[in-house]
């Protein structure tokens, strides 16, 4: 019965929602309280009494806090209540409880604040219980009124040592209190009697010697040099972490005045010190140690002096990352390459007029490394260094960097170059341009049109619209599924095809229903491949062919018709290296010629290349299932060697048809290509197993006696246990 | 302390082979004369655990694996865990030195020569123990999260100032270069300006939690587990040892919900790229639900920080999202890189992170810049500060929920303005005797 009352009033309380105190509320509240429900259901009762209890609440509380099981949650409630008749009811507590109890009681007036309990609190600090004397201490130093603090500091010197610490703790709360109301003067004198104390412990010495350092602003400075120089590395230790919350710039010049005179563990936390601090101002001592000091603290002052962002060091660093060894130049090369700030940067491209050849290179290099905005224009210069270690660095640098503004430099690189060296390295960084600005993201790309459905000419939905909003908010990659875009054809396989542009060029895709399609594309603006594109036409032969490569990059129809025509040059390696680039165009627009070279190939090579171009093309084909399959199958009777009829079987898995199958299936007793058609034939029936229920059966099963492949032949049988069904 | 000198010299010997001649200090360490607190850049640290075992291990594990780190007692008031401990410590140094305790004021009184504590005991001994580990004089590493009310969050800032302690929360993705790209991607507007951010709450459990009790089953020997210990500053309730076994959470006596338990990461890993690390938003929307999945947050500039539940925003765990006006990035564990509006925001990747390193020297490694931070004294990634301000964006979302009401919150003062009721959630008596 009693459960049932209780319930239904924590309910009622519960769910009000109100925010305004109900008098009703702590009414019921209370009456749990009064009654003789269990320590669960009254316990209950106090936490919810907690947000809402009034002084009403405090004489049924008072007479829990005797009440070995709910003194706790009594007093978690009294701490909450403003009304001053808690603070009574817990002070008449004290002399009703011992112990544990009185703990609580004492630290709950603690919490309150209370002034007036001060007295009563102050003589436990002498209490046998050494426990309680310590809880009386932490409590006093929560009401931190200047008659606790006194009563505090007559205390300590009689106390245990087991009760030093918690001693010193109250009066620290004492002091931190006191100075935050404008006592000042008591918080130092706090500060300086525990400072004084005899044979303290370390945290107490720290503590103390921040109390004053913090409270005496003027003579804070000496007091810290104090501990630095002294003989006690926790106070010197102390005295680090304090100069990091003093900003002011005197303390600056006193640590770093005080640095050469400390041995190496002093002189790195110092340089560590100022370092965190950040007044640049430390700048030239922490320098001074970088270029010769201890090993250690060399490293310290390196790593400081990037802290800084100390530019003066930046001369410093290069030498070091030159010519020093080990750790201390890969650090210094490390701080090179991140040092802070613009002003950064510019010192380090002056570093590019440095008549030494080694500075210039590691300039390129660390310009390289930052990759700042703005800095490619340094690295086109050095592009073109009588030094060709210089240039090196330059494209390589450029490799990572090279925009559309450093293209007329690159191409300049590439038709000039003056080495195999220099001409890959231009090469490089000219293919890594094309392939960065034919990077899609979900911002330089277009939706032109989508359709979802039956394509190409079946039942489908214009999904242009939920395509672009995908594309908008970030997507590079949408699913061809009926989630995403409803069901336009029951029944069927559905198809998501998307036209889209990147940076102003055509791309279409297609994939099957359930697929992902990624937005992707393989062309370069226009403005680059004509930029190539009449490189081409006075470049020397090297270069020439460079450019050739270069273009398969950049991709398009005009690279692509740019290549065709390079194919029928009559120079010798121009053809050749033209053929090869058709061979390996990335897109399908390449595929009839491809397909004209496997069937009349200008030699043998070219024949094995244009097979695996055809044979890596035809799946990107928007095309049929048959079509696919057609080519494929000729494919295979054009290939004359193992590699090419693996490739051509890899292939075939992709084309999900019965007629797939069966040209896969026949090649399963072939040892030497029996794997790679257990793979397809597997890859296929995962896809038709519903569809083609008997030829999925015959050819797993086949498939699941045949291969060596443990994994494959479960899932052949899997495969063939499904379509049995 | 002869295990100590000799490892001393070990290092130094180690140190003087790699090609640094560290100087021998010209004063003998404090903790080689059974004195601790302060650590020489040349010395080894001195380490103990407390409450160790699942997390803990892993921490523990990490923490060995340091060079300059030498692990010499366990204190756990359960009396297997302290022996799987010590067996781990001993097996890994090949001795039987590993000291155990039971009991904790025992353990930090006794063990002066400790530099530094491992806490990784159940959420509700965090704070307290982290607050009576520094008052004793050493530097704390601890789990998340790092409080239970706002006042406890409060007190460890409080006492690491007092006696220039070093701290740091177990928050490890601060300092995972993921993560650390993706907040300075934000903090130096390379995303644009930022509005808003998305943190990540564990979609399990709710924001409303446990009041019920576990039926009492009888306590085992103290010495097995110290039940009133394993309650330590929290109401009492009888036995049961679905709690010792890990079941405490979801109780509102013992855990933070599901916004603290992904939160006292996530809330700081928002926080730190919305260069709000050191301050707590001044606004909070109720959302009428069970978890706080969609609770708008708004920092006093206007920027929100939104909690989320599910994966919309990330594929992973404990992610964080910034939107700003030129992009997005966001980060949660099992990236290989972070995902990004536009991949070209990737290029920067090495660059980003190697400007936090110069910028801040600290490591890409959460237990290391702890480490390197008890030798220079200056304050970790998830020090006090940083840790109290997300942690009371989490009891503040948390008291939202619980009250079913907006609030609104001022971070200097720490408390919510025209809300009593809320304002009485701030802090919990504790009991007796587990007191700061």
């Amino acid at each position: 019965m009693w459960k049932t009352i209780f319930t239904l009033s924590l309910a009622a309380v519960l769910l009000a929602a109100a925010p305004a105190v109900s008098v009703a509320q702590e009414a019921e509240l209370i009456a749990v309280l009064k009654s003789d429900a269990p320590q669960k259901d009254k316990a209950d009762a106090c936490r919810e009494l907690t947000k809402v209890a009034t002084k009403e609440s405090v004489p049924v509380l008072a007479g829990l806090l005797t009440d070995e099981k709910l003194a706790h949650m009594a007093r978690n409630t009294l701490e909450q209540i403003p009304d001053p008749a808690a603070d009574a009811a817990l002070r008449d507590a004290m002399g009703k409880v011992q112990g544990r109890l009185l703990m609580g009681v004492i630290g709950s007036l603690g919490v309150r604040r209370d002034a007036a309990a001060v007295d009563a609190i102050a003589k436990l600090l002498g209490d046998p219980d050494a426990a309680l004397a310590r809880a009386a201490a932490r409590a006093l130093g929560e009401i931190a009124t200047t008659k606790a603090a006194r009563a505090l500091d007559g205390a300590l010197a009689g106390a245990p040592a087991a009760n030093q610490v918690d001693f010193c703790e109250g009066l620290f709360r004492c002091a931190e209190t006191l100075e935050a109301e404008g006592q000042g003067a008591a918080a130092l004198a706090i500060y300086e009697r525990l400072r004084g104390l005899p044979n303290a412990a370390h945290q107490i010495r720290a503590a103390a010697l921040r109390g004053v350092i913090l409270a005496k602003p003027k003579e804070g400075v000496a007091l810290l040099l104090d501990a630095i120089r002294g003989a006690d590395y926790v106070l010197t230790t102390a005295a680090a972490r304090i100069a990091m919350e003093l900003p002011a710039a005197d303390v600056t010049a006193a640590l770093a005045g005080e640095l050469p005179k400390l041995p190496a563990d002093k002189q790195i936390l110092i340089v560590n010190t100022l370092g965190y601090r950040g007044d640049d101002a430390a700048g030239p001592a922490l320098l001074a140690l970088a270029a010769q000091a201890d090993p250690a603290v060399r490293l310290a002052a390196v790593r400081n002096v990037t802290h800084l962002g100390y530019v003066q060091a930046l001369p410093v660093l290069a030498e070091l990352s030159l010519n020093a060894e080990g750790e201390l130049a890969t650090v210094a090369r490390d701080c090179l390459a991140n040092f802070p700030g613009r002003d950064a940067d510019a010192t380090i491209a002056a570093m590019l007029s440095n008549p030494d050849v080694k500075v210039r290179s590691l300039a390129v290099e660390m310009i390289g490394q930052r990759n700042a905005a703005g800095t490619a224009a340094s690295l086109v210069k050095a592009a073109a260094d009588a030094d060709e270690a210089v240039r090196l660095a330059a494209l390589k640098a450029l490799r990572d960097q090279a925009g559309l503004a450093e293209l007329p430099a690159l191409l300049n690189s590439l038709v000039k170059a003056r080495s195999a060296a220099e001409l890959q390295a231009a090469e490089n960084a000219l293919a890594a341009l094309c392939a960065r600005q034919s990077e899609p993201a979900s911002g330089n790309i277009v939706i032109v049109k989508a359709e979802y459905g039956d394509l190409p000419a079946g039942a489908l939905a214009d999904v242009t619209e939920k395509v672009t909003e995908l594309v908008k908010a970030g997507a590079m990659t949408i699913e061809a599924s009926n989630g995403n875009f409803g069901d336009p054809a029951n029944g069927t396989v559905k198809r998501l095809r998307v036209d889209y542009t990147v940076n102003g060029v055509t791309v279409s895709k297609t994939v099957r229903e359930q697929e992902l399609l990624t937005l992707t594309a393989m062309a370069t603006p226009p403005a680059v491949v004509d930029a190539i594109c009449t490189a081409l036409d006075a470049a020397p032969l090297e270069a020439k062919l460079a450019l050739l490569r270069t273009l398969r990059t950049a991709g398009g129809a005009k690279a692509l018709q740019t290549v065709q025509a390079a194919a029928a040059a009559s120079d010798e390696q121009v053809k050749d290296t033209a053929l090869r680039v058709v061979c390996e165009w990335p897109t399908t627009d390449a595929l009839p010629m491809v397909a004209d070279l496997v069937k009349s190939p200008p030699s043998k090579t070219i024949k094995v290349l244009a097979l695996r171009g055809f044979v890596r093309l035809v799946p990107q084909q928007d095309a049929s299932e048959a079509s696919k399959l057609e080519s494929l199958k000729d494919a295979m009777t054009q290939a004359e060697r193992n590699e090419e009829k693996r490739l051509v079987l890899s292939a075939l898995g992709t084309v999900p048809s019965a007629g797939s199958l069966a040209v896969v299936v026949s090649h399963l007793e072939n040892p030497v290509l029996k794997e790679e058609a257990c793979l397809a034939a597997v890859a296929i029936a995962e896809k038709i197993a519903s569809s083609h229920r008997a030829e999925v059966a015959a050819a797993m099963s086949q498939v699941s006696q045949l291969t060596a492949n443990e994994k494959l032949a479960a899932r052949a049988k899997a495969l063939a246990g499904q379509a049995k069904q | 302390m002869q295990t100590t000198n000799v490892t001393r010299r070990k290092f130094l010997k180690a140190a003087a082979g790699a090609g640094a001649v560290l100087a021998v200090p010209a004063l003998v360490p404090a903790h080689v004369l059974g004195k601790n607190g302060a650590v020489p850049p040349s010395e080894k640290i001195v380490c103990g655990g407390i409450g160790l075992r699942g997390r803990g291990m892993g921490d523990l594990h990490w923490l060995m694996g340091q060079p300059d780190v030498q692990f010499v007692a366990i204190c756990d008031l359960q009396k297997r865990q302290r022996q799987i401990v010590k067996e781990y410590v001993d097996g890994q140094y090949g001795n039987q030195d590993c000291a155990m305790y039971p009991e904790l004021n025992e353990f930090l009184a006794e063990r002066t020569d400790l530099d530094a504590v491992l806490i990784a005991t159940g959420d509700r001994w965090h704070a307290l123990a982290s607050i009576l580990a520094m008052r004793s004089g050493k530097d704390v590493y601890t789990e998340k999260p790092s409080s239970m009310t706002i006042a406890e969050g409060r007190a460890v800032v409080e006492t690491a100032k007092r006696y220039a302690r070093v701290y740091q929360t177990g928050t490890q993705r601060l300092s995972e270069p993921n993560h650390v790209f993706c907040i300075e991607m934000a903090r130096t507007g390379r995303l644009g300006k930022i509005h808003t951010a998305y943190a990540h709450i564990a979609p399990w459990d709710a924001a409303q939690m446990r009041h019920d009790w576990l039926p009492a089953v009888d306590q085992p020997p103290k010495d097995e587990v110290d039940w009133n210990a394993w309650l330590g500053p929290c109401p009492w309730r009888p036995f049961n040892p679905g709690y010792v076994s890990g079941g405490w959470r979801g109780f509102y006596d013992f855990h933070t919900s599901c916004i603290g338990e992904w939160g006292a990461h996530t809330f700081a890993q928002a926080q730190a790229g919305l260069d709000c690390g050191e301050t707590s938003p001044v606004e909070y929307g109720y959302v009428p639900n069970e978890t706080g999945d969609g609770m708008v947050t708004t920092f006093a500039s206007g920027v929100k920080m939104i909690l989320s539940r599910g994966d919309k925003y990330w594929h992973g765990s404990c992610g964080e999202r910034f939107d700003g006006t030129e992009g997005w990035a966001a980060a949660a564990d099992g990236y290989s890189r972070p995902d990004v509006s536009s991949p070209a925001l990737l290029n920067e990747y090495k660059k980003v992170i190697g400007e936090y390193v110069a910028r801040t020297g600290r490591a890409l490694d959460h237990m290391r810049n702890f480490l390197d931070c008890v030798k220079s004294r200056q304050p970790c990634v998830a020090n006090p500060a940083v840790m109290h301000h997300s942690m009371t964006t989490v009891h503040a979302a948390n008291i939202c929920m619980w009250l079913k009401r907006d609030l609104k919150y001022d971070p200097v003062k720490d408390e919510f303005l025209n809300d009593d009721e809320a304002n009485r959630l701030r802090s919990r008596a504790m009991r007796e005797p587990y007191v700061y």
